[in-house]
């Protein structure tokens, strides 16, 4: 017995380990939204601070750093990413929906081929599927000459359209396989044996079963799009999505705003996900509560159907929410009376920097260089570098960067 | 043609405008999404590359020079083979085979402690909170992984300020940064098949095994793990593919002097602008990447049809 104590004892940490892996590095994230300092960091804490939410900042040496709100290239990203999204799932669940019926339709023998062509485009890399579309339609564009063929070929949204549409149809296929599977077929017999067509079976018997497959198809296809990069980055073109635009700050230097972004990407998706809990814990309660009442209902004896009173229970839950509440305000009344958030703690911060760099120009500007040092002496000049363009064979052997 | 592929003919069994829109959509997601692009690019990877217009010129010929420099470089380079870009191929391929089984290892346990252990209210509450983390974008989940690791960055910071180190470790220009978040980006990929075929095995084959004097290891190795091995096959598959892929990862993670292979594709197709030799690199790590999968399903004995269910 002890021995299964210790297994579960290790495995309790390990799960301690494994989610503080998936989630520490988010909430670490979330803390450094709030530090007012360029560097999204924590312990050089500087001020408690919203900026990155909201303007950003003229850095001390004149770097503009946008937040949030005045970021003008993020909110063009957004916008069309947002039109991305639509456009792929407008696309890609009818295409998922059709692949799945058909399917089912498909010969025994033909099924693994047809099932693994359909799967194929999820295990290509992503970067593969948005190179072949852009090369293709580069193609088909110059092809077309001028006009709207060429605009189309060109452009960087329907491009991207496209390329995510080509695999997150597989996503789509996937869940309505999943869906398929349960359904009962001799709900279309007897539709058809009620003198409905084959039209409208499919729209009043196969359409309403798959509804929920299609809202969760729409949802998932509508995430996938919004956060892919890998094909994205290749088949938009000269356009920017909000992906692309990140990637580019991130490859610039890094920012704060960045980490402001994340969470409230962090708590749209925890909203979401409570939220989505929250009623499918309703729906399920209200089904147990009208199976309760058809027992009540079928039984005759009173005996079950005496009312009984639970006992008053504190959910788990606001006891969280109310240890949550004492903690934030204990830190939120700390933060404001040492001074770290606000004007004067910014203004200070920044005349410190301010300051510091002050100091090291006057350094560097303290340090002339005399013309002997540039002609050699103890520091070496720049006299092996002067000429070096002059060189005519310079170039010869370099092979390129080819 | 109808017959030939359909159980029951396909117009009469769906009606005529149900059947077309079908027939045009999944023609259209086939045909013109999935295979054209992939043969187009074919083509253009053997092709010199040319501007284009001089298309159809004298100077539009095949050529297999492409596929010539990535194996011996460039004519003008003194080296035998073109280590650089073979190198960065195979650094590629063994990280992320590196990745796939770290990712399975870690994921085991928890997979079978929410299949198996878990009361159904715990296991529904950690595969929630499995899933949140990925509904982040990749690039910004690397991005918090680059706080942590980066020279000035937290772990540093906490380790320098208590005084365990007097300098800080350079992870990114080692490079624990970006096998981290290899391994975080693509680890729900492995939770979820793994977890859905530990889900499906009965209960009681673990107690009989354990009542027959098995022990844990031993259970887990000759019942556990053969029932899974659908479900292990189809998620170290689906992350080994997108590893070998990954892109956004190693953009915001990998040190400045090493290259993963799709960013080297990358440099070819937009800094370079040389779209046929990029076209021929991802013909290339296509190809490998699918026939070692494939291999490596031979050596296990699973079949195409099992992956992904």
């Amino acid at each position: 017995m002890r021995s299964s104590y210790a297994m579960n004892f290790l495995m309790g940490i390990y799960i301690l380990v494994f989610f503080t892996y998936l989630f520490g590095p988010l909430i670490i994230m979330s803390f450094t939204a709030f530090n007012s300092a360029e560097f999204p960091a924590i312990t050089p804490w500087e001020c408690f601070s919203f900026r990155w939410f909201n303007e950003g900042k003229i850095a001390y040496d004149g770097q503009h750093l946008a937040g949030l709100l005045t970021d003008w290239r993020l909110h063009d990203g957004l916008i069309s990413s947002l039109i991305i999204g639509a456009g792929v799932v407008c696309l890609s669940v009818p295409i998922g929906m059709a692949a799945a019926i058909v399917l089912t339709q498909v010969k025994s023998q033909l099924r693994d081929i047809y099932y693994s062509i359909s799967i194929m485009p999820v295990l290509f890399p992503g970067v593969i599927i948005g190179i072949s579309t852009v090369v293709l339609w580069d193609r088909i564009a110059g092809l077309g000459g001028g006009g709207f063929i060429s605009d189309v070929g060109r452009n960087g949204i329907f491009l991207t359209i496209l390329a995510q549409t080509c695999f997150i149809s597989t996503y789509c296929f996937l869940i309505f396989v999943a869906r398929l599977q349960r359904f009962d077929q001799t709900q279309e017999e007897a539709a058809l044996d009620l003198g409905a067509s084959q039209t409208q079976v499919f729209f009043k018997i196969l359409i309403p079963y798959l509804a929920p497959a299609i809202a969760s198809a729409a949802v998932i296809a509508f995430l996938a799009s919004f956060e892919n990069y890998n094909t994205t980055v290749f088949s938009i073109l000269s356009d920017q999505t909000l992906t692309t635009v990140i990637a580019s700050k991130v490859r610039l230097g890094i920012s704060p705003a960045l980490s402001a972004l994340a969470l409230t990407i962090i708590a749209l998706t925890v909203i979401a996900a409570v939220t989505y809990e929250i009623l499918r814990r309703r729906q399920e309660r209200k089904y147990l509560e009208s199976q309760e009442e058809f027992v009540k209902e079928k039984a005759a004896s009173s005996r079950v159907n005496k009312d009984y009173k639970a006992g008053f229970k504190v959910p788990k839950g606001i006891v969280a929410l109310i240890l949550l509440v004492i903690i934030g305000s204990y830190v939120a009344t700390q933060i404001v009376k040492n001074d770290l958030y606000g004007n004067s703690c910014i203004e200070a911060a920044d005349t410190l920097k301010k300051s510091k760099f002050l100091d090291q120009l006057q350094t560097l500007e303290s340090n002339q260089l005399s013309d002997e040092d540039l002609q050699g002496g103890s520091l070496g000049g720049n006299q092996d570098y002067g000429d070096i363009f002059g060189d005519p064979t310079l170039f010869q052997d370099f092979g390129g960067f080819d | 043609m109808k017959s030939l592929f359909f159980t029951q003919p396909f117009f009469q069994k769906n009606g005529k405008s149900v059947a077309l829109f079908f027939l045009v959509a999944i023609v259209f997601w086939f045909i013109f999404l999935v295979i054209i692009p992939q043969l187009y690019m074919l083509d253009l990877s053997f092709r010199a590359n040319i501007p284009p217009l001089e298309r159809g010129g004298p100077k539009d010929f095949y050529t297999l020079e492409h596929y010539r420099h990535f194996i011996f470089g460039s004519k003008t380079s003194a080296d035998a083979y073109n280590f650089v870009d073979l190198g960065v191929f195979g650094r590629t391929i063994l990280v992320s085979i590196f990745v796939t089984i770290a990712n399975l290892a870690f994921c085991y346990p928890i997979a079978f402690y929410i299949a198996k252990i878990a009361t159904p209210s715990t296991a529904r509450l950690l595969i929630v909170s499995l899933i949140i983390p990925f509904w982040i974008n990749e690039l910004l989940r690397s991005f918090a992984l680059r706080i942590l690791f980066a020279n000035e960055g937290v772990i540093n910071n906490v380790l320098t300020g208590i005084g365990i180190l007097d300098q800080g470790i350079l992870f990114i220009t080692y490079d624990v940064g970006l096998y981290t978040g290899l391994i975080y980006a693509y680890i729900l990929l492995m939770m979820f098949p793994l977890y859905n075929a530990i889900e499906s095995l009965d209960i009681n084959q673990i107690e009989a095994a354990k009542d027959l004097g098995s022990s844990t290891f031993r259970t887990h190795w000759r019942v556990v793990i053969p029932h899974a091995k659908p479900g292990i096959v189809s998620g170290c598959t689906m992350v080994f593919m997108l590893t070998v892929g990954a892109l956004a990862t190693p953009v915001v993670l990998s040190s400045p002097n090493t290259l993963w292979f799709p960013q080297l594709i990358y440099q070819w197709f937009n800094l370079n602008d040389n779209w046929s030799r990029g076209s021929a690199y991802s013909i290339i790590l296509l190809i490998v990447s699918v026939v070692f999968v494939l291999t490596m399903m031979r050596i296990f004995k699973v079949r195409i049809g099992e992956i992904i269910r």
